[in-house]
């Protein structure tokens, strides 16, 4: 299910959350990196036809999303699991997952009762199902958030921030879960952690202040840090250098600065293979 | 599972009846495990079933038909037992903003106007099980108190003519009055208009009380028992809602609490769908 945008945009009052965006996004794994307040929960937002444009066009599967029928027809294939996902505190996940599955559409009861069993596997909850959701960790939420994303065998999977909150091994088991989902379909990875995007998509856009600054493949914005990125070892109590310093480790000869930069930050500065992180941050400084 | 299989899986959904059955029986399951619910209820309803007055059905003589006794039984727990279900429901609609669940919600194949029936329907039936547990029994217990076996029948009727209008109508009201008002001074409001509404003398301070919009059941009561249960068509405030208690204004008094409940979700229904296209 391809994605179109065209001058996308939406207002908020006098605030403009999105600045005629357009994007194209073919099937499969897709991120879209951006800082917080950079839009990328608002561009969800549309695409899951929960809000609407304030201006420009957006087709998702061939399909209108500004009219009633084309949502609709959207929202049927959609699989969508929102920043900061609640749950009902007295329902179990068998049961969340039921309900979700019946507003979805899924009328058969004993194929809906198998696919909940089958997702409440996947995302390792069995043990639980039964059990109320009150008192559930973060990742177990999120676990029960990507499982409502996935009823129905969804062609478009939006998953907003899903991974934030979460501890490493949550997120590497989220991360794989997502990856093994994309196939034939389109699964769209909203994130702000760099390395969600770099260990799962081949393909990414970068927002900022609301507006696309990059689309293209992962490997080309890795691209964008080279010639700007530095290792640059100064001793104990020595400023760090200028630049944005990507990570500081404290080392027996003193500190080790990776620094981003467009010009040299300091005449011992080495250059160094850029990150997607080191990419995205030079990115960040045009 | 295969995309083929998951169009077999899922339905046509047109008709959207069965999605606002899941909503409604989901709503049900989660208000009914709201713990708060049946205590209120059982506080509310014991405090008025043992402190009634001389003018309580527990004090009808022995022959009393009965409807009548019923009738007593159902007004008696409906001036009070509504009041819980009002503070209740008020946080039913706006929990899921409060929750995180909206936006999910909203991105499901599910017409708005879906989801509002179906908390209504939930509202309603959740509701509806502790004010007919009451009734039953209390019909129990006059059953045994009187030895007429038909007593159980007139108190499931004595629930749907009297209680069960009422319960409508506060449902419709606390789901979604406090989208505009918090639900907290909603629960106050609410307080204060089911005294004034449904308990203040109407000769006293103009009032809604003995109306055909008296959530309690007043007429329908009256017509029950062929008495006047409290105040129905006793003459004060707006006289054109106080018709002569019989047959036929009970049945216009159920219309319109049914109507007056299905107002404000048709209102919410219509401002929120123009919010959510206001671009």
């Amino acid at each position: 299910m391809d994605i179109q945008t065209t001058g996308l945009t939406r207002r908020f009052g006098k605030v403009t959350a999105l600045h005629s965006v357009d994007l194209a996004i073919p099937g499969g794994m897709y991120g879209l990196l951006g800082a917080n307040g950079a839009g990328k929960t608002t561009l969800m937002r549309i695409l899951a036809g929960v809000l609407p444009p304030s201006g420009g066009q957006v087709r998702v599967g061939g399909h209108d999303l500004a009219t009633g029928a084309g949502r609709l027809a959207v929202q049927r294939r959609l699989g969508y699991l929102p920043q900061d996902l609640g749950l009902y505190p007295d329902l179990s996940p068998r049961e969340f997952l039921d309900y979700v599955g019946l507003l979805k559409g899924l009328d058969d009861t004993r194929a809906r009762r198998r696919q909940v069993d089958e997702l409440l596997e996947l995302v390792a909850l069995t043990e639980v199902a039964g059990r109320r959701m009150k008192g559930f960790s973060g990742g177990m939420r999120r676990r029960v958030g990507i499982a409502q994303a996935l009823l129905g065998d969804p062609a478009l999977i939006v998953v907003d921030e899903p991974t934030a909150g979460l501890d490493p091994e949550e997120r590497v088991r989220f991360r794989t879960l997502l990856s093994g989902l994309a196939g034939n379909r389109t699964v769209l990875l909203s994130t702000h952690i760099v390395e969600d995007v770099a260990q799962t998509c081949q393909y990414a856009a970068v927002m900022a202040g609301g507006r696309v600054v990059y689309t293209g493949m992962v490997t080309e914005l890795v691209r964008v840090g080279e010639g700007a990125t530095w290792e640059v070892v100064t001793g104990v109590g020595v400023a760090p250098p200028a630049g944005v310093v990507v990570s500081a480790i404290s080392r027996t000869d003193g500190t080790h600065y990776r620094v981003v930069s467009p010009t040299r930050p300091s005449a011992d500065a080495v250059p160094v293979t850029p990150s997607l992180e080191d990419g995205y941050v030079a990115l960040m400084q045009r | 599972m295969s995309e083929e299989e998951g169009e077999r899986v899922r339905g046509s959904g047109v008709s959207g009846m069965s999605e606002l059955l899941a909503v409604g029986r989901y709503e049900f399951r989660m208000q009914a495990r709201k713990r708060s619910l049946w205590l209120a209820t059982a506080v509310l309803a014991t405090v008025i079933g043992v402190f009634q007055g001389p003018r309580g059905p527990r004090y009808l003589p022995a022959d009393a038909p009965a409807p009548e006794v019923m009738a007593g039984w159902a007004m008696l727990f409906g001036i009070v037992v509504p009041l819980a279900f009002g503070m209740v429901l008020a946080d039913r609609l706006i929990r899921d903003r409060r929750l995180g669940t909206a936006p999910l919600l909203e991105s499901l194949p599910v017409r708005p106007g879906l989801l509002l029936a179906g908390k209504y329907l939930g509202g309603v039936a959740a509701t509806g099980l502790p004010a007919l547990l009451l009734m039953l029994v209390a019909g129990g217990y006059e059953t045994v108190h009187r030895g007429d076996p038909l007593i159980l029948g007139w108190a499931v009727l004595a629930f749907a003519l009297v209680m069960l209008p009422g319960l409508a109508f506060v449902a419709g009201f606390a789901l979604t009055c406090p989208l505009a008002v918090s639900a907290p001074l909603f629960r106050v409001l609410f307080v204060g208009y089911w005294f004034w509404g449904n308990m203040l003398t109407p000769d006293f301070l103009p009032s809604l009380t003995g109306t055909l919009v008296t959530p309690i059941g007043d007429y329908q009561a009256s017509w029950l028992s062929g008495e006047l249960a409290l105040f129905a068509g006793v003459p004060g405030w707006l006289n054109f809602l106080r018709p002569e208690p019989g047959a036929g204004s009970a049945l216009l008094s159920i219309a319109l609490l049914l109507l007056l409940g299905l107002l404000p979700l048709l209102v919410t229904h219509t401002v929120l769908a123009r919010r959510r296209h206001a671009a």
